[in-house]
């Protein structure tokens, strides 16, 4: 069973992390010893400045207590206050250092080879795209500014959809299991249709906020250069198994942050096949973190309400609803650490021994959360 | 001219608008500034918004529009509420009355709710979107700060079945301070109003140091009022203008309440994650008819509905709901 400690600031609470429901007296040394690293380390806020020293204060505390031989760190600071603040080109490149330096400071004080991958450059939203005059239906997520999916649409839908100035492309059911290699039986939590907007083009059917800017398509993202053998997103799982027997490990995901922003040697690797790249989000995270695409359960198109049933599986875990599998962390048999101020995938994708999280959504910060995946291996340490 | 919507009751000046900005005065007529226009939709829990006894396990589609005739100083949806409307325009979505409901028809939505901004602010869109709501069989709720008029308060509950009114804090000085309003008679009032004719549930958001010390009045005001209304206290996130205070104190605040569940029955304290107090318990018999998780800002959710119809499955005893449980996926057979 997989442990979650909610913390909500001067007040915890350990449930399961499947069901939800509160567990009584599961306090093991190492729930404990988590616990405290919560207690020590509020989560400032998404676009607080603190927000990226958060992740490193963090995850040099749990390596002092754990003893981890692998890390994943995810840092957001600088996607969020790209998303929603107006920033100078300066204000950013700053932010964009500061987050580099974040990284510098983990590394040097875990002696952790770090592995940095960028999620992507970032570009100016210019113009939503409204789709809620179809006869049929268009569903985006906030967080995806490239794919909404489509169903039900008409003839006139069509018409309409094909002469407009914003969309790359609409592209079928079949044709996105095609250029996945996949089969019929692949394609049941794919859209009917999937829109594809064009660079600065945003699907506006649910965003409550003002964008200032969203990622651009990437059909390249950045992985540093200590990495070898890398071509692909999909890559970085295996070669840095391959380290792992060799040393300590740390992959940094830098969200908002591309071949243009990286300021150490890279290699810019295939971030999703032909036209289908993938934004910040969790198919990407995934791709990262499983050396698999796993569009066809993860993608921008998903009516994801229709698993939000009664008793839904991991209700804390967003529109989850089970553990994906083939995850880094479930494949290294040592001990391993997420951190990360980008929510629920530092649990769900990693697959990570313990994850430590920001719980703020839609930049509401209501605490943190912790999961404990495995508490066997903990022998020794608390 | 007059503003008769809200409490404010702003002069209007030909050509000008008031408080909130979103009515203005031409020609001698009140109009909306911007008819038929929304900030956002999206599919929610009826649970998040926050009703807990309404049709429970329903999906809703949330609404809002732009503008509030309140200045909290805490606003959690000022990018809606406090910018100039006009200045939203490029982003704001132009949506019919038909279309808006035919759009939570085809996301298999039970009902309606309005819950980003204030209602009040935008009202003959609003009739007009109930009037095609009606026609439709789709029930339509809210979130109201409840600063309304009397007569915008028989516009309030001819256009919405549920209501959920922000009882913010009842000293003037708090209501001077925080809301920017002389004091909360009216709001009180249209509790009493409304709970008369619509289903009504109450939130407080509590702050510690501001109104804290007011919820024993609160409860006592609310069980005078009719002690079924759910009462939900939310934990106040620093936001807006007060984003550098404290987050209020979680074991303090329950303390408080605790001893006001036996006048009210339906207490509840949420707005953070993995709250113990989400659950609906019988009155009569304390068994837990109604099992929620509380998500934080992720909403809270309903998990199990023990009830049969509104009535306890142990003692029988009724339980104050409007409708009964709505299966999550219930509207997809007509989508």
């Amino acid at each position: 069973m997989s442990l979650a400690i909610l913390d909500a600031r001067q007040w915890q609470q350990v449930v399961d992390l499947g069901t939800g429901y509160k567990i009584e007296a599961a306090d093991s040394p190492l729930v404990g010893m988590v616990k405290g690293v919560l207690a020590r380390h509020p989560f400032p806020g998404d676009r607080d400045p603190r927000g990226n020293n958060w992740v490193t204060d963090t995850a040099l505390d749990l390596i002092d207590r754990y003893d981890p031989g692998f890390a994943f760190l995810t840092y957001a600071r600088q996607y969020y206050s790209s998303r929603y603040s107006p920033l100078t080109a300066a204000e950013r490149a700053e932010m964009r250092d500061a987050a580099f330096a974040e990284v510098e400071r983990f590394s040097r004080e875990s002696g952790f080879t770090t592995v940095l991958v960028g999620t992507g450059d970032m570009t100016q939203a210019v113009t939503p795209i409204d789709l809620t005059g179809l006869d049929g239906l268009a569903v985006a997520s906030n967080w995806s500014a490239r794919y909404a999916g489509l169903y039900g649409l008409s003839a006139r839908d069509m018409d309409r959809l094909t002469g407009h100035p914003g969309l790359e492309r609409v592209a079928t059911r079949e044709e996105i299991v095609d250029l996945f290699g996949g089969g019929p039986e692949d394609g049941s939590r794919l859209p009917e249709q999937m829109a594809v907007a064009r660079l600065g083009h945003y699907f506006n059917t649910t965003s409550l906020r003002r964008l200032v800017m969203l990622p651009a398509p990437s059909y390249f993202v950045p992985v540093s250069a200590n990495l070898d053998g890398v071509a692909s997103v999909t890559d970085v799982k295996s070669a840095v198994l391959a380290r792992l027997g060799r040393e300590k490990v740390a992959i940094a995901f830098l969200e908002g942050l591309g071949c243009n922003d990286f300021t150490v040697p890279f290699t810019a690797c295939r971030n999703g096949r032909e036209w289908y790249c993938y934004e910040p989000g969790d198919s990407q995270y995934l791709a990262l973190t499983t050396g698999e695409h796993r569009v066809f359960e993860h993608n921008g198109g998903y009516r994801y309400y229709l698993d939000d049933i009664e008793r839904k599986p991991f209700p804390f875990s967003g529109y989850f609803t089970s553990l994906p599998s083939g995850t880094i962390g479930q494949a290294y048999p040592g001990r391993s650490i997420a951190v990360g101020n980008r929510s629920m995938f530092m649990h769900m994708t990693t697959g990570c021994d313990i994850a430590c999280e920001c719980f703020a959504r839609n930049l509401y910060n209501q605490g943190l959360m912790a999961v404990i995946h495995r508490q066997d291996k903990a022998a020794g340490v608390c | 001219m007059q503003c008769n919507y809200c409490e404010r009751n702003c002069r209007l000046e030909e050509g000008r608008h008031g408080f909130c900005r979103m009515y203005a005065n031409s020609g001698g007529r009140l109009v909306e500034r911007f008819p038929d226009k929304w900030c956002a939709y999206a599919v929610s829990r009826v649970e998040t918004i926050p009703f807990y006894h309404a049709y429970p396990g329903s999906r809703c589609m949330v609404v809002g529009t732009a503008g509030c005739n309140l200045d909290c100083r805490y606003c959690a949806n000022a990018y809606a509420a406090k910018e100039d409307p006009a200045s939203l325009t490029d982003i704001l979505l132009d949506i019919g009355p038909g279309q808006l409901v035919e759009l939570a028809r085809k996301q298999g939505c039970h009902s309606i709710v309005f819950s980003i901004n204030e209602p009040t602010v935008s009202l003959p869109t609003l009739l007009r979107v109930s009037r095609a709501a009606k026609a439709a069989g789709m029930p339509m709720g809210c979130l109201t700060n409840g600063y309304a008029t009397p007569l915008a308060t028989a516009l309030l509950s001819e256009i919405f079945s549920f209501v959920n009114v922000s009882l913010k804090g009842l000293d003037p000085e708090f209501c001077g301070d925080c809301l920017g309003i002389a004091d909360s008679s009216p709001v009180v009032r249209n509790i009493r109003e409304l709970s008369r004719i619509c289903h009504v549930e109450v939130t407080t958001p509590v702050i510690d140091g501001e109104n804290d010390h007011e919820l024993d009045a609160m409860a006592a005001l609310l069980a005078d009022i009719n002690p079924d209304i759910p009462w939900h206290v939310f934990r106040l996130l620093p936001t807006h203008k007060m984003s550098q205070r404290d987050y209020p104190n979680i074991e303090d605040i329950n303390q408080r309440l605790e001893r006001l569940r036996g006048s009210l029955p339906y207490i509840y304290f949420h707005n953070f994650i993995g709250s113990e107090w989400v659950g609906t318990r019988c009155p009569g018999c304390g068994l837990e008819v109604i099992t929620r998780h509380s998500l934080g800002c992720g909403g809270d959710k309903l998990d199990t509905f023990r009830c049969r119809g509104d009535a306890c499955p142990e003692c029988g005893g009724r339980i104050a709901l409007l409708g009964t449980r709505v299966a999550w996926n219930a509207g997809e057979a007509r989508a």
